[in-house]
């Protein structure tokens, strides 16, 4: 199950994905999100950025312009699992701070969080924490997401349970 | 064209305004004033700074005049309490970000932001800060920013973009996270810049700045072991009047000189006595290219921006530039060579300070490869690289200079008027020229002529290739043989005829690119603000000089003639090859992957 790949291997897939795009409409954000999804950590590293611009003429400020409008695209390496804290307001009253805080803890990475950062990636590239504004599903808060799928009405225990079974489906994997 | 035009109120009065005029310049055409900050003529319109709004009946809110365009009927007002508060509002939040440090900045008293401040009566500050504190860029020897003064107002980065066709610089994040940024926060010194300060001449704040080295030279100036000599540029002579408050284009030769003694340097030499030997090496050079089938066009290499430009953007053609150093290049090496030996001075002594109008002179100065004249020294006299220093050892702007005369309280307007010391400061009026968009052309034009040709020029004017156009040109007739030339100013024109020599289009022999809209005199190291009718007139007075000189053509400049006599010998000579002329560097755009050299700087005597 060996999912890396070389630089040259990833830039040759950039080059595909520009091609795919090349006249189009607005084609430096589709090249840039594409990219970004073939990425393994599904980031974008500086060489995928540099690929991008030297390749499409775009110049490279205009390309770091992009990335850092979008909260879409990531500049850092982005773990297996993303566990997205709702911070909206009907959350916040419920407690999405303390489960950020759990997270922190959990996850060894509070003083990161602590210190502001959009989001976390563990050393381990296992686990991104990330916050969103809202997830327009109010009524059910506070919720989280965990790869996508969205968890209601969590307390402290059910967010250490969920944790704990992709930390455990993990390891399962590693003793195979 | 017939315009339309259409009738508008502007504050009860019935005015009238070509339709599609944007209410800005309406008013403006009606005599009116509103006060503008991220609006600048020819060069931004980004609406962002919110200053500008007026008031027009019918419409729910107010609008940005500098965008909003008139219509049949229009009724506007341009003053009253609910546009003042707005306004004001509008400068009182950029403040509440803005650092409260103005006494100790370079922008001070010449500030945009500090002026509207003033001007609408901000008397308190109603708004605290909401930004965090950003890290200044110090990373390039030529341009610093601060984004803790930066006002997003974006002009820096529709000159970069739109003018330059650079792009070193841009937005990044979103919301409050705003900022101009390099690539990756790089820094300019690591990023494609060329250096070329248009960013720092249009900045209404201290944002952007060129590098202070008015300390340095004030120190070098009162060590009594040394010999500091300045050389200036043919712009300066028409820009350092207009900074120390004199009219815009005001020609004040012989009060620089004057008043450079005054500040202390030992001799007053002029960048014009290198620049008509530019011409010579210059000159000969494009007619052994011709002669030789070498390649063509030829481009001039005056501009270092300009040069950063071609290595970053075009590194394939960089053997279509002229190998003739820039005149402030060649001006530090023959000081420290051959006024050096003449004068018996040690050349480790001498401080060649230069006043130019330009940031990217700062950082050309410091290029690994101008130190000429040491390499010249070191073998007679068996010196280390201890000993090491450069052609030219720091380099001021119009604008430090200015500050320089001011703490030196040098009353401009009252000096005398002082001839330049010789022998490196006699000039013809082909030198004077290399100041205006197409002088070097021009220049170039009255030396080539008569050296082919054999014949006294009938009009030494070619002005064909003066004037603002962006890009002119020109067919000559040298003996039967005609070329064409071209001169192109701004980068995005330098860029358009590299695109034709990419394709094997290009028509001309010859083509002169200086960086900055308008030549040298309106570089980014000149007096801000810096418009289109300031470049007009500083051009004018460069002609003028020209006119008045009675030399006007770089080959009848007697002590360049002594030059080559004494020293050089002829030029493209064995000599020549080794202290004026150079070589380029195929940057590309990944410039940090390969500024390793860049980094190093060589150890100058100065400060060890």
């Amino acid at each position: 199950m060996d999912g890396s790949r070389t630089l040259e291997q990833e830039m040759q897939e950039i080059d595909e994905v520009i091609s795919r795009y090349k006249g189009k409409h607005g084609e430096l954000l589709g090249i840039l999100e594409e990219s970004q999804i073939l990425n393994e950590h599904k980031f974008l590293s500086e060489d995928a950025l540099n690929h991008v611009a030297l390749k499409t003429g775009v110049p490279l400020s205009r390309v770091y312009n992009v990335v850092t409008f979008y909260s879409f695209f990531n500049l850092k390496p982005q773990g297996k699992h993303t566990v997205t804290v709702c911070r909206g307001t009907a959350c916040h009253t419920k407690g999405s701070r303390t489960l950020l805080d759990d997270l922190g803890l959990i996850l060894n990475c509070k003083k990161e969080l602590d210190e502001g950062e959009q989001f976390f990636t563990t050393p381990d590239k296992q686990f991104t924490v990330t916050t969103v504004a809202c997830f327009g599903q109010c009524a059910l808060a506070p919720v989280i997401a965990i790869d996508g799928i969205i968890y209601s009405n969590v307390t402290t225990s059910k967010l250490q349970m969920l944790v704990r079974r992709i930390s455990k489906v993990r390891k399962i994997h590693e003793n195979h | 064209m017939n315009t339309t035009m259409v009738n508008i109120k502007i504050n009860g009065d019935n005015h009238q305004a070509p339709l599609n005029a944007t209410i800005l310049d309406a008013c403006k055409r009606a005599g009116i004033r509103i006060p503008t900050l991220c609006y600048l003529e020819d060069v931004s319109k980004n609406a962002s700074c919110a200053v500008c709004v007026v008031e027009v009946k019918g419409a729910k809110s107010l609008l940005r005049s500098c965008t909003a365009c008139v219509y049949e009927g229009m009724e506007i007002a341009t003053n009253s309490a609910r546009i003042r508060d707005a306004r004001k509002t509008s400068v009182e939040l950029l403040l509440a970000n803005h650092p409260k440090d103005c006494l100790s900045c370079l922008r001070n008293q010449n500030c945009e932001l500090q002026s509207l401040a003033s001007d609408l009566g901000v008397k308190e500050e109603r708004y605290v800060r909401t930004k965090k504190i950003e890290k200044c860029d110090t990373s390039s020897n030529a341009i610093h920013r601060d984004p803790n003064k930066c006002i997003l107002c974006g002009r820096c980065i529709s000159v970069c973009q739109n003018v330059q066709t650079v792009s070193a610089i841009g937005l990044s994040g979103r919301g409050i996270k705003s900022k101009i940024s390099t690539y990756m926060e790089k820094g300019l010194g690591n990023v494609a810049c060329t250096y070329c300060g248009q960013c720092a001449l249009v900045c209404p704040t201290g944002a952007i700045v060129e590098r202070d080295d008015t300390d340095s030279v004030f120190e070098e100036m009162s060590n009594p072991d040394k010999y500091v000599i300045v050389q200036t540029a043919p712009a300066i002579r028409v820009g350092i009047g207009e900074a120390m408050g004199m009219e815009p284009g005001s020609l004040v030769t012989g009060k620089m000189v004057a008043g450079l003694r005054k500040l202390g340097f030992k001799k007053v030499f002029d960048t014009q006595f290198t620049a008509d030997l530019t011409i010579l090496e210059e000159g000969y050079e494009l007619i052994n290219r011709i002669k030789n089938n070498g390649k063509l066009p030829m481009i001039t290499s005056c501009s270092p921006g300009w040069i950063k430009f071609a290595e970053h953007f075009f590194p394939d053609l960089l053997g279509h530039l002229s190998s003739c150093k820039s005149p402030q290049q060649m001006f530090g090496a023959v000081a420290k060579t051959y006024y050096a030996a003449k004068m018996e001075i040690d050349p480790r002594k001498i401080v060649v300070v230069s006043v130019m109008p330009c940031t990217a002179k700062k950082y050309e100065a410091r290029r690994p490869e101008m130190s000429g004249a040491f390499d010249y020294w070191k073998d007679k006299r068996a010196w280390s690289s201890e000993d090491a220093f450069y052609d030219v050892d720091y380099v001021l702007t119009t604008r430090e200079l200015a500050r320089m005369f001011k703490e030196t309280g040098i009353t401009f307007s009252s000096l005398p008027v002082e001839e330049f010391d010789n022998p490196l400061g006699a000039s013809t009026g082909a030198a004077v020229i290399f100041g205006a968009t197409g002088g070097v052309m021009e220049a170039a034009m009255r030396t080539a002529y008569e050296v082919i040709t054999g014949n006294p020029l009938a009009d030494i004017n070619f002005t064909a290739v003066r004037g603002m156009e962006g890009i002119k040109e020109a067919e000559v007739d040298l003996n039967g043989m005609k070329i064409k030339i071209a001169a192109a100013h701004t980068l995005k024109n330098a860029r358009t005829l590299m695109e034709q020599i990419e394709k094997g289009e290009s028509p001309y022999a010859f083509i002169e690119v200086m960086t900055c809209p308008g030549g040298c005199l309106g570089g980014g190291g000149q007096p801000i603000p810096t418009t289109w009718e300031t470049r007009r007139k500083r051009a004018e007075s460069i002609y003028a000089e020209d006119a008045n000189k009675p030399l006007r053509k770089s080959h009848e400049n007697p002590n360049v003639a002594a030059l080559y006599s004494e020293f050089l010998k002829e030029p493209l000579g064995e000599m020549s090859h080794h202290l004026l002329h150079t070589s380029y560097q195929q940057r590309g755009l990944l410039v940090w992957k390969t500024n390793g050299a860049e980094k190093k700087e060589l150890k100058t005597p100065h400060h060890a």
